[in-house]
């Protein structure tokens, strides 16, 4: 039985997969459906949803289209998200396996590094890193506190590799160091580190929404996020302002979590027969 | 002038407070194209030699002279260009290749590596390798958990001879090979030698395949040399305590009648 049909068989992960797929085509569909500025005035301030069809999820205080704003918010979330989770990884498996298989000095320092950013809270971490250096290296600040999780579960993974045989066989043909670290150890110590991937990526976007709410994210990008903290000011008159991103940030961190989830099974099923 | 000689390596370990020596002032040499067998029982530190001769471990103390260099005062890259003359088997077949690779690849490095042939001369090379071990060159891109163990001990001896090494260390090369490809691949150990004059340094506790294959025996006791000289004639008619509780425990066909 396939992977693919394996995954189709598990609903939970079938439900993830629907959601990030309407995720995924609300953002690449934002600037056809919705083209021009998502945040330039489209009708009365303050219109309930379901009133207008022109503007079916109404409009927010300053009049602007909640759908509009939702659809290119879709977009940020959906491209902060995935940049700072990848990031977290490629820089969490990078300095894992070099840690764990240059080992002695190396690995302390780069340890002594890691525990340095995970006892700092990684919100913290990314509030602190985006009132310094400004909102448009959001990314980078996201990444900043999530990639310390990869890097430990790599430099576990690859303590046990360097130690198989195939490792002193590449050394005995002379191969190089970095080559042995970057080819023939950091591909097979992937696996455990990927299976986090899921996780990193909903918590990238639940930050980059709190950083947003709390104005420090990029004031020329709709977020949902902002969006929230927009709708916080007349949450007594008009509650769907802030609860419609609101529910779009639920469904979207339960789409990418349920369909991560789901294809990590089905891997580790295919592994665990073979 | 020997190819490979060995004097007063001594490995120590700590463990729990104690120090153990693994392998403790032991001296040897291999000439060029013979085959000195390494014997004794598990723990007798036969395997660490292999690892220390092949500088993946570091001895405390000794000297290694290979191709009548100082070969423990290489280091990096004047170190890695010299591996190419003295290459390892694995016991393991499939431990000894990454899980990713295919048979190309596998040969493909050692090629790449020390720049024995350009890019687009390598695949017939790799080809020429898989049929001087007795491999056909359309096994070339699949993966190796797919061949046989017999297959993947043919194809880590070409990766081992695809450098043309002087020497290579054979750790338990044919332990983990059920009876039948284990003659094989010890007839193809046996021609490669001599074809090409490569000298081997066979590690193994089977004493029958010693016999058949090995010019020379040490045999090792709790990391010293209990005994050495000519295969059959110690195998024959061990002198040590260790040599004859050795050949007292291998399995006999043949057993004395009365």
């Amino acid at each position: 039985m396939s992977a693919l049909r394996r995954f189709l068989r598990t609903p939970e992960a079938v439900a993830g997969a629907i959601l990030l797929a309407v995720l995924i085509a609300m953002a690449l569909s934002a600037s056809l459906l919705f083209p021009g500025d998502p945040q330039a005035i489209a009708g009365p301030a303050l219109l309930p949803p379901f009133q207008d069809w022109s503007l079916p999820l109404g409009t927010d205080r300053l009049g602007r289209d909640v759908l509009a704003e939702l659809f290119h918010g879709a977009r940020t979330s959906l491209a902060v998200g995935l940049a700072a989770a990848a990031a977290a990884l490629v820089v969490g498996a990078v300095v894992g396996t070099l840690a764990g298989f240059a080992g002695g000095l190396v690995d302390e320092v780069l340890m002594r590094i890691t525990d340095a950013f995970q006892t700092v809270p990684s919100f913290l971490l990314a509030l602190a890193f985006v009132s310094v250096v400004g909102p448009s290296l959001g990314v980078v600040a996201i990444a900043l506190g999530t990639w310390t999780g990869p890097a430990r579960v790599a430099r576990a993974e690859v303590l046990s590799i360097r130690e198989r045989d195939y490792v002193a066989g590449a050394r005995v043909i002379g191969m190089h160091p970095l080559a042995i670290a970057f080819r023939e150890v950091l591909p097979n110590a992937l696996p455990p580190v990927l299976a986090m991937s899921s996780v990193i990526v909903a918590a990238a976007i639940l930050t980059e929404a709190a950083l947003s709410f709390l104005g420090l994210g990029d004031p020329n990008r709709v977020t949902w996020g902002g969006m929230i903290s927009e709708g916080r000011a007349v949450l007594r008159t008009a509650p769907f302002l802030s609860i419609v991103p609101g529910i779009a940030l639920v469904l979207t961190v339960l789409g990418v979590y349920l369909a991560g989830e789901g294809i990590v099974e089905t891997t580790a099923v295919r592994r665990g027969l073979s | 002038m020997s190819l490979l000689a060995v004097s007063n390596l001594t490995k120590r370990y700590r463990r729990g407070g104690k120090t153990i020596a693994a392998v403790d002032d032991v001296s040897f040499h291999v000439d060029p194209g013979e085959t000195l067998a390494l014997a004794g029982p598990s723990g007798s530190g036969k395997s660490t030699i292999a690892r220390l001769v092949l500088r993946l471990i570091e001895p405390d103390d000794g000297r290694i002279e290979f191709e009548s260099d100082d070969f423990l005062a290489l280091r990096r890259a004047a170190l890695r260009a010299r591996r190419a003359r003295l290459q390892m088997v694995f016991q393991d077949p499939l431990a000894a290749f990454n899980p990713r690779a295919t048979v190309a690849r596998v040969l493909d490095d050692p090629l790449r590596i020390h720049g024995i042939a350009s890019r687009a001369e390598r695949p017939r090379r790799i080809a020429a390798l898989l049929e001087r071990v007795g491999l056909t060159a359309d096994l070339a891109p699949r993966a190796i958990h797919e061949i046989s163990g017999g297959q993947r001990q043919r194809v880590a001896i070409a990766r081992a001879i695809a450098t043309k090494p002087s020497l290579i260390v054979l750790d338990e090369a044919v332990s983990a090979l059920d009876v039948s490809v284990r003659g094989e691949i010890l007839e193809l150990l046996l021609d490669l030698q001599r074809q090409e004059k490569i000298a081997y340094l066979f590690i193994s506790h089977d004493l029958g395949v010693i016999r058949s294959i090995a010019h020379r025996v040490i045999l090792l006791d709790a990391g010293r040399v209990a005994e050495n000289g000519d295969a059959r004639t110690v195998i024959d008619a061990p002198q040590s305590a260790i040599g004859k509780a050795l050949v007292a425990a291998a399995p006999r066909l043949n057993r004395a009648g009365p």
